[in-house]
């Protein structure tokens, strides 16, 4: 399974709105998919991405699957956010 | 302070109650407001001449800071709700202020860590630690972030709530402002690169 997270925007930044984005995976990407399930997390096309927003899907779809790889992660606000996840909020990827 | 919005923005931060300017375009009585606001700002910037990535980095810096004050005082405004949000760029220096007349930092984050001493102890706690005053959430890394961006990225950022100031670069310096601030008030500075 590829998310593909600009179809969720390419400015990604508030919390209730990673939440929002989040439930919608729920519902229609992650419903009925095994904890092994191999995620890819794609932030191509993602030109802003924060802490807050990422918190609520990153660290979420992380917690819940055990094969989950990151791609297209150049982008200087997707990296930063990434070391903070990782330093801050337990995030293993 | 030696801008104009600098001193616009602590003349609306310290004002009386019933004389805070909040028809101005700098005011954002709710997040979809600020937001909306801030949303525009990177492509603002853009076509200034700022460099992409570093209009986008202090854009994200810009939601996260906006979207704290909300966080943190929603439901319980002292007295006048929302946020002071402008920017500026004049083609080599910019500069994003975001400020609110909410409980400030050491409020805040008492409902976590009781015991905290002051303000200065509340901002260093603020910048370093994993802390959050939403204790019932998994909160508390967005101060972290803009620290780890300004000085990788070698901005300037002055960061004031009560008697505090902190000042960060490449290093983080706290000490005690001779403004005081009910509320926080975030001052960052930018140069094209």
């Amino acid at each position: 399974m590829k998310i593909e997270i600009a179809k969720f925007g390419n400015k990604l930044v508030s919390r209730p709105s990673g939440r929002e984005a989040y439930l919608a995976m729920e519902s229609y990407l992650l419903k009925d998919l095994q904890k092994d399930e191999p995620i890819e997390i794609d932030f191509l096309g993602v030109k802003a991405l924060t802490p807050s927003w990422a918190d609520e899907v990153v660290t979420k779809i992380a917690e819940r699957f055990s094969n989950v790889k990151l791609l297209n992660t150049e982008n200087s606000t997707v990296e930063a956010t990434l070391k903070t996840l990782r330093e801050y909020s337990d995030l293993k990827i | 302070m030696n801008t104009d919005l600098e001193k616009l923005v602590f003349k609306w931060i310290t004002t009386e109650t019933n004389k805070v300017d909040v028809s101005g375009d700098f005011y954002c009585q709710t997040r979809d407001v600020f937001e909306a606001r801030n949303d525009k700002m990177p492509e603002e910037l853009i076509k200034k001449g700022l460099d992409d990535s570093l209009a986008y980095l202090v854009y994200a810096m810009a939601g996260e800071l906006g979207n704290n004050a909300f966080d943190h005082n929603v439901g319980n405004w002292p007295n006048i709700m929302g946020a002071f949000y402008a920017f500026d760029y004049d083609g080599k220096d910019g500069i994003i202020i975001i400020a609110d007349r909410g409980v400030g930092v050491l409020n805040s984050l008492r409902k976590a860590v009781p015991d905290l001493k002051d303000d200065l102890d509340a901002l260093e706690m603020a910048f370093t630690k994993k802390i959050s005053s939403r204790v019932l959430e998994n909160r508390g890394n967005g101060l972290k972030f803009v620290r780890g961006n300004v000085s990788k990225n070698n901005l300037l950022l002055e960061f004031f709530s009560g008697n505090a100031k902190a000042d960060l670069n490449h290093e983080m310096k706290i000490s005690v402002s001779d403004q005081i601030v009910a509320g926080c008030l975030v001052i960052l500075k930018f140069q094209n690169i």
